[in-house]
């Protein structure tokens, strides 16, 4: 990134992360990003403009909130039982608004699919690290004696990709307990 | 009386790509008008507000364009490839949009539209226990089938959001590789 990023800058990409969150990309006009970051929409235009305050809000994002969870996932010992209470955990941000509106790049993924490059550029990379995360976990749960056949862990943490994505839908349609079944009927699939 | 039924889903129809792709928040109802050309005295005539489109066209969507995919779950044969089979036929490119429009209009709105959130759980129970009958007729017993067939249902939440973004062969893959670890 060759723009020069400062303090007023960062200050200015947390806000409009907090926007962007609330009303995806599409759901944001210039108009009311400038009100919400109290500059002049000719600021935006020609100084940021709103794609460039996009991308940065998803690196805020991915620095601020799924980094943390994940590198603290991959810290875990317990094997399943730390996946379960990171799904757990996750529920209680998307349920008492931590999170505000469910999972920013989840949403976008939704929201702008592959009609832009650089947004691609950014689901790939979260999405390794994601998938990374779960196999750290899943060989601990291999070492515990939770998964019998090791070459099944590529497959499982395949497929956990997709848990915050259903998670994503579904934790607005039913209440916590069933969210936390959910979730616990997942981890006996993997065995 | 059936002249303006034809307009009615007329509209609708193209106001399905329209919140697919700005999303409902992310469309005025100026661009509905430019879209579909009618104009705004008679959209409002007709739906009262934009609210009134978007449910109306959430009913057309199911009505049209989810009854032959759904129906597939009822056919004999090989439980893997039944389900494979369903899943991509939402996927197919000749659709008027990839995906599910109920799945991604719940995505935008079921948190903030009681209406919208009614519509995509019972369209979501209505498929869930399509899946109970499927795993039961392929011996399932009954408790294991509810279970199996919940994560059938998440898995169709992922294969209209997450896989959006995949290749056709990404998607497959993706696709048969949770039908495998959700039934066996």
């Amino acid at each position: 990134m060759a723009r020069v990023l400062n303090n007023s800058y960062e200050e200015l990409v947390e806000k409009a992360q907090e926007l962007f969150w609330l009303k995806g990309f599409k759901g944001v006009s210039v108009k009311e990003l400038s009100e919400y970051l109290s500059i002049s929409p000719s600021t935006i235009y020609n100084k940021y403009s709103k794609d460039d305050l996009f991308l940065d809000s998803l690196d805020y994002y991915t620095s601020n909130y799924s980094d943390p969870f994940l590198s603290q996932l991959r810290e875990t010992t317990e094997g399943l039982d730390s996946l379960k209470y990171f799904f757990y955990t996750l529920i209680d941000a998307l349920l008492d608004k931590t999170f505000p509106r469910s999972c920013l790049m989840v949403n976008t993924v939704v929201e702008l699919r592959n009609e832009n490059d650089n947004v691609v550029k950014r689901y790939d990379d979260y999405m390794t690290v994601l998938e990374d995360s779960y196999k750290v976990v899943l060989e601990k749960a291999h070492a515990l004696g939770q998964i019998k056949d090791r070459n099944k862990i590529d497959d499982y943490a395949q497929y956990l990709l997709g848990v915050i994505f259903s998670l994503s839908i579904l934790y607005k349609l039913k209440p916590k307990e069933e969210l936390r079944q959910y979730i616990d009927e997942e981890m006996s699939f993997i065995n | 009386m059936r002249y303006k039924e034809y307009n009615v889903n007329r509209v609708l129809e193209k106001s399905i790509p329209l919140f697919w792709n700005k999303g409902f928040n992310g469309c005025s109802i100026n661009e509905i008008v430019e879209t579909t050309g009618v104009n705004r005295f008679s959209l409002y005539h007709e739906f009262s507000n934009k609210e009134g489109i978007l449910y109306q066209s959430l009913k057309l969507y199911r009505e049209r364009y989810t009854k032959d995919q759904l129906s597939i779950l009822l056919s004999d044969g090989n439980l893997v490839s039944i389900l494979k089979r369903f899943y991509l036929s939402f996927l197919e490119e000749t659709r008027p949009i990839l995906g599910c429009y109920i799945i991604h209009i719940g995505t935008e709105l079921a948190d903030s539209d009681k209406e919208v959130n009614q519509f995509v759980d019972n369209f979501l129970n209505d498929i869930k226990n399509m899946f109970v009958a499927l795993l039961t007729k392929n011996n399932y017993k009954n408790k294991d089938a509810a279970v199996r067939a919940r994560h059938l249902l998440g898995l169709y939440c992922t294969s209209m959001s997450f896989c959006l973004i995949h290749t056709p062969a990404e998607r497959e893959k993706y696709i048969h590789n949770g039908i495998k670890v959700i039934t066996s």
